[in-house]
């Protein structure tokens, strides 16, 4: 196939991106509040901003009976609260003879195939371009329906020089297991090469920053490594508990699943990888996975007590307000054995990080809202200025905040204006928001275009997620397939606390402390 | 010595040798505020009441671009050399939370000292960070190899100059000598356009018409007229069409042009001015069966991008570049970059310029 900048010479020069191609998205799911509250207003935002590829038609697939209008209004009655650069009406009223709605049930067989007539319409009218991008937005049980129906129809296959793709929300399976059914499913519909794992996390400014900081800045590389790191923090706090229902989703999912597996693992191995050969999907990916596969597994129960702790929240006040127990949470079982916060202790072991500790924390009802990776350098030795009594021997530390308040800062250690000689820690610190005044675009933006440029940098391959699982289920087994009495306890902490007393433990065997944040 | 109207709004006057001095006693008399910088923005005019204007555009552009702001401004008419400086800050809300300062310092000159002029700017600028210049008006006297070669990046609008093959002249000299990066806010005026045409020929039956085109026409309010060339030796390079004079000779005045394309085939353009037009009013390419227009209404804050094939039509609204130069400075100092396709289409432009 001859891609487009290839084909067309006005592309060239104009962008430092693969380009977008004009295609037909199709959404299952479409009443959902993802596709309202995220996709519509990202795919409105890439129109704004001239992104969004001349000829992008978008069909919600939903079982809901709609008309396109009531779809439509609905639609924008949500833009205009949520979208990013506002709602300009003409822009809109463009856009929104772009989209129209689909009435099926996910497993029906007559609802794919008025979908593929549908499909071959519009590429008609679009001059017989029938590129399609499938979006499964859907609650995840219907995701083998949704893959097979649209296998049967046909939908998985493209025309000659044309693509099909699909892109599946989390999450990818519950444990390794079904994450395999599911990759299988997957696979046996469409190809890896177009199959886009979405995790909204790596289409973040800052997330990307990540792989710039580390090498695009010849001063931090060399550093980078076991001789200089003494240890790495990656904390993901949520003052949120189960508003709005939430309880029902996250007592079966708990923490560990719903956060770490995909988010937490996967800034981790930002952090952690090997330079890649060049900037291409599998050039990133291959690196990304050999971290996670060197990832050391916490296979027994005694391994998992040992650098694993699960917690509850207990009532208790955030931001000033009353709140319940993890227990008493609506929709969540009273005697509920999921977990609410989680803390583990993890060893990349490779060449580069023999002996370094990664400790990921992640919980609900913690005092505030902030997800960041510190890097703890090693001190300076103890002689001169560290030797002194009294005198800070707290080493530099540098802090990538992915959200909020985007930003990187790094602590040192500068001497206190005065005649004695005093050392206290200092920071220097970028904010996104300060430097750049202009409001960063959204994940969804981001990763929708790549989609539809077939650039699957930042998205999740097959092996990643499955070696993801590999991981966490082993933990997940030490946790609930213990013999009885011989299971890890499950600690608890007061809301609005910044967790449990055995997370600290589990820092200071090692003889470090969490980051204050 | 003179006084630059209204001087008051450009701040607090200050002596020059302790404007750095001044400045930190500005920041810590309000710890509350953040003063950030990523680059120093130096803005020079030789217009009288430029100061003004320019230190009002500066809020504007401070808003997305934390900067240190420079503004010259130069009175050659008055012999006396002297030098005057004020300081002051520009904050806005960050996001609603934080109160975010850069400084501004405004430079009154008078007359005609190149040394002293540079190194006015030169002594005053924080280090490490890129220097953008913004050249207001006519290259004139003080644009000179010891300027260029410590700028990273010159603005400059082309559409405002009398002149322009001469003064064109110049920049290509800098770029010649230092490979200045160069922003013109004519070729910034094109960029909406651009992307439209580019977005519009992905479409495949588009995309196979550009062989066959047999006519491009290009609608300019008549004060932009180099934005339309700059477009169409944008347009004619990127398609590869070579300039012909046949058969054109008695047009030779106008604004019509004869290109061959790699097929052999001719292409007649006809660049039209028009004073009710935006900036940039239209372009369209016609082709056997097949016409791509984007255009843009006086006043509208969207192109219009229309394609037609036979068997299909688009007809969509896309966002156009502002006419206001702050905001083009703004979204051009977004863009960021080193302009090679800029650099690329300047012989053909020049070309074209000189017809």
């Amino acid at each position: 196939m001859v891609h487009p900048s290839m084909s067309n010479p006005f592309r060239e020069d104009l962008v430092s991106r693969s380009r977008p191609e004009a295609c037909t998205v199709v959404i299952f799911g479409a009443t959902g509040d993802l596709t309202h509250r995220k996709l519509i207003p990202a795919l409105y935002n890439l129109a704004v901003d001239g992104e969004l590829p001349p000829g992008v038609k978008i069909i919600g697939f939903a079982r809901r009976d709609k008309s396109n209008e009531v779809f439509r209004e609905g639609l924008k009655e949500l833009n205009q609260e949520v979208s990013r650069n506002g709602h300009d009406e003409e822009i809109w009223q463009d856009f929104e003879n772009t989209v129209e709605y689909h009435q099926s049930e996910f497993q029906d067989a007559d609802g794919y195939k008025r979908l593929a007539d549908r499909l071959d319409a519009i590429d008609v009218e679009r001059g017989g371009k029938g590129n399609r991008l499938f979006y499964i937005a859907s609650a995840p049980e219907y995701f083998d329906d949704i893959l097979e129906h649209l296998k049967g129809a046909g939908l998985n296959e493209s025309s000659e020089g044309c693509w099909s793709r699909v892109i599946v929300e989390k999450p990818f399976g519950t444990d390794l297991p079904s994450a395999q059914h599911l990759n299988k499913v997957v696979n046996q519909t469409f190809e890896e090469k177009d199959t886009y794992r979405i995790d909204h996390y790596l289409g973040k400014e800052t997330a990307q920053n990540i792989m710039v900081l580390r090498f695009a800045n010849a001063i931090f590389e060399p550093l980078w490594n076991s001789r200089y790191i003494k240890q790495v923090q990656i904390t993901c706090a949520e003052h949120l508990g189960m508003e709005g229902g939430r309880g029902g989703y996250y007592d079966k999912a708990g923490a560990l699943r719903d956060m770490v597996q995909n988010h937490l693992l996967q800034l981790l191995s930002l952090v952690a990888m090997e330079p890649p050969t060049d900037l291409s999907a599998d050039g990133v990916r291959d690196e990304k996975v050999k971290v996670i596969r060197s990832l050391r597994q916490w296979d027994t129960p005694e391994l998992v007590a040992e650098n694993v702790v699960r917690a509850q929240y207990t009532a208790g006040h955030v931001h000033g307000k009353s709140v319940v127990g993890y227990r008493e949470e609506d929709r969540v079982d009273p005697e509920s054995m999921t977990e609410s916060y989680v803390a583990l202790r993890c060893m990349v072991d490779t060449w580069r990080w023999s002996g370094v500790p990664f400790y990921i924390r992640m919980g609900k009802r913690l005092p505030k809202k902030a997800t960041e990776i510190s890097v703890h350098f090693r001190s300076a030795p103890n002689v001169l200025f560290n030797a002194t009594p009294g005198d800070t021997d707290e080493g530099n530390v540098l802090v990538i905040r992915i959200q909020p308040d985007e930003g990187i800062s790094l602590r040192m250690v500068s001497k206190l204006p005065g005649t004695t000689l005093r050392l206290e820690p200092v920071k220097m610190d970028f904010h996104y928001s300060t430097s750049f005044g202009k409001g960063s675009p959204e994940a969804y933006e981001r990763l929708l275009l790549d989609a539809m440029a077939g650039d699957a940098t930042l998205f999740a391959r097959r092996d990643e997620v499955e070696e993801a699982w590999k991981f966490i289920d082993h933990i997940h087994r030490g946790w609930h397939e213990s013999d009885k009495g011989k299971e890890p306890e499950m600690a608890d902490f007061v809301a609005g606390s910044w967790g449990p007393e055995a997370a600290d433990d589990l820092l200071e065997k090692d003889g470090n402390t969490w980051r204050r944040l | 010595m003179t006084v630059p109207d209204n001087a008051a709004m450009l701040g607090k006057e200050v002596p020059v040798e302790k404007i750095e001095r001044e400045l930190r006693i500005l920041w810590e008399a309000d710890e509350a505020r953040t003063n950030a910088s990523l680059m120093n923005l130096a803005v020079y005019s030789e217009a009288s009441g430029a100061l003004h204007v320019n230190s009002d555009i500066i809020r504007e552009i401070t808003r997305e671009h934390a900067c240190r702001a420079l503004l010259i401004g130069l009175d050659k008419s008055i012999e006396e050399i002297s030098v005057r400086a004020w300081i002051t800050a520009h904050c806005h809300l960050a996001h609603g939370r934080k109160s975010v300062c850069c400084e501004q310092i405004a430079f009154h000159l008078t007359g005609h000292s190149r040394g002293r002029f540079r190194n006015t700017i030169f002594a005053h600028l924080q280090s490490d960070l890129p220097l953008i210049f913004w050249w207001q008006g006519n290259l004139s006297s003080m644009f000179s190899e010891s300027l260029y070669r410590r700028i990273d990046r010159l603005v400059i609008d082309s559409s405002a100059w009398i002149d322009t093959a001469k003064q064109f002249e110049k920049i290509t000299e800098a770029i010649r000598q230092v490979n200045l990066t160069v922003q013109d806010l004519a070729w910034t005026r094109t960029y909406h356009f651009r992307l439209a045409i580019a977005s519009l020929y992905d479409d495949p039956t588009a995309s196979k018409s550009l062989k066959n085109v047999s006519k491009v026409k290009i609608v300019v309010n008549p004060e932009h007229k180099v934005s339309g060339i700059q477009l169409l030796a944008w347009f004619t390079e990127m398609a590869g069409w070579e300039r012909t004079q046949d058969l054109i000779s008695d047009k030779e005045d106008s604004g019509s042009y004869r290109f061959l394309t790699d097929k052999g085939s001719i292409v007649d353009v006809e660049l039209s001015e028009d004073v009710n037009s935006a900036a940039i009013g239209k372009i369209e390419v016609i082709s056997d069966g097949v016409t791509v227009c984007v255009s843009r209404e006086k006043g509208s804050k969207h192109l219009r991008h229309q394609l037609q094939c036979g068997g299909h039509e688009l007809d969509l609204h896309g966002p156009a570049d502002s006419d206001s130069s702050a905001e083009l400075v703004t979204d051009q100092l977004s863009r960021g970059g080193k302009n090679s396709l800029y650099k690329k289409i300047l012989p053909f432009f020049l070309e074209l310029l000189g017809k």
